[in-house]
């Protein structure tokens, strides 16, 4: 059953296994066209397989649904180095953590430090503490000198 | 240039699938 094969997804995915986990997500789009957390779940675990050119098909192949996965594919056009294309998809989403974060490493691969650094201030709005996130805030300080 | 993380890779997370199983 469609309970059944979530079970299956959840459980590759605390086990980090992320292929499986692709797999089975595909099993839940044979019986369920569409459904938004299969959908959801494919791309993230393509990503987290770092399967970045299976991901841009896979969204390219669910762009006719209603699910707005822009932001992963501006993360896979990040790692693709396609920075600029990569930004100009993030100008339309909200400014939440994650886009920030993606927004910070864009601006700094571009050498943009003064805008990067406003990107982190926005994230430190957000009061997120992470030892990631201090070492790229420090990483842009010494870039920006 | 130093190294920057992928933080925003850390931060991609699957949705909850607990309503779902
Ligand atoms: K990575």
């Amino acid at each position: 059953s469609l309970e059944d094969l979530f079970s299956s997804l959840h459980s590759h995915i605390q086990n980090y296994e992320y292929k499986q986990a692709a797999k089975v997500a595909d099993q839940v789009l044979a019986i369920a066209p569409g459904d938004e957390d299969a959908v959801r779940c494919k791309v993230v675990a393509l990503i987290k397989s770092d399967a970045i050119d299976k991901t841009l098909s896979a969204i390219q192949a669910f762009e006719g649904l209603p699910i707005d996965l822009r932001f992963y594919k501006a993360y896979c056009l990040y790692r693709k180095n396609k920075i600029n294309e990569a930004l100009k998809l993030l100008d339309g989403l909200e400014r939440d953590p994650m886009v920030l974060q993606l927004e910070s490493q864009i601006l700094y691969r571009l050498g943009r430090m003064g805008a990067c650094m406003e990107s982190y201030e926005k994230i430190q709005k957000f009061k997120i503490d992470s030892l990631d996130l201090k070492t790229n805030i420090i990483a842009a300080l010494i870039s920006a000198g | 240039n130093p190294i920057v993380l992928d933080i925003a890779y850390n931060s991609i997370e699957f949705p909850s699938l607990e309503n779902r199983m």
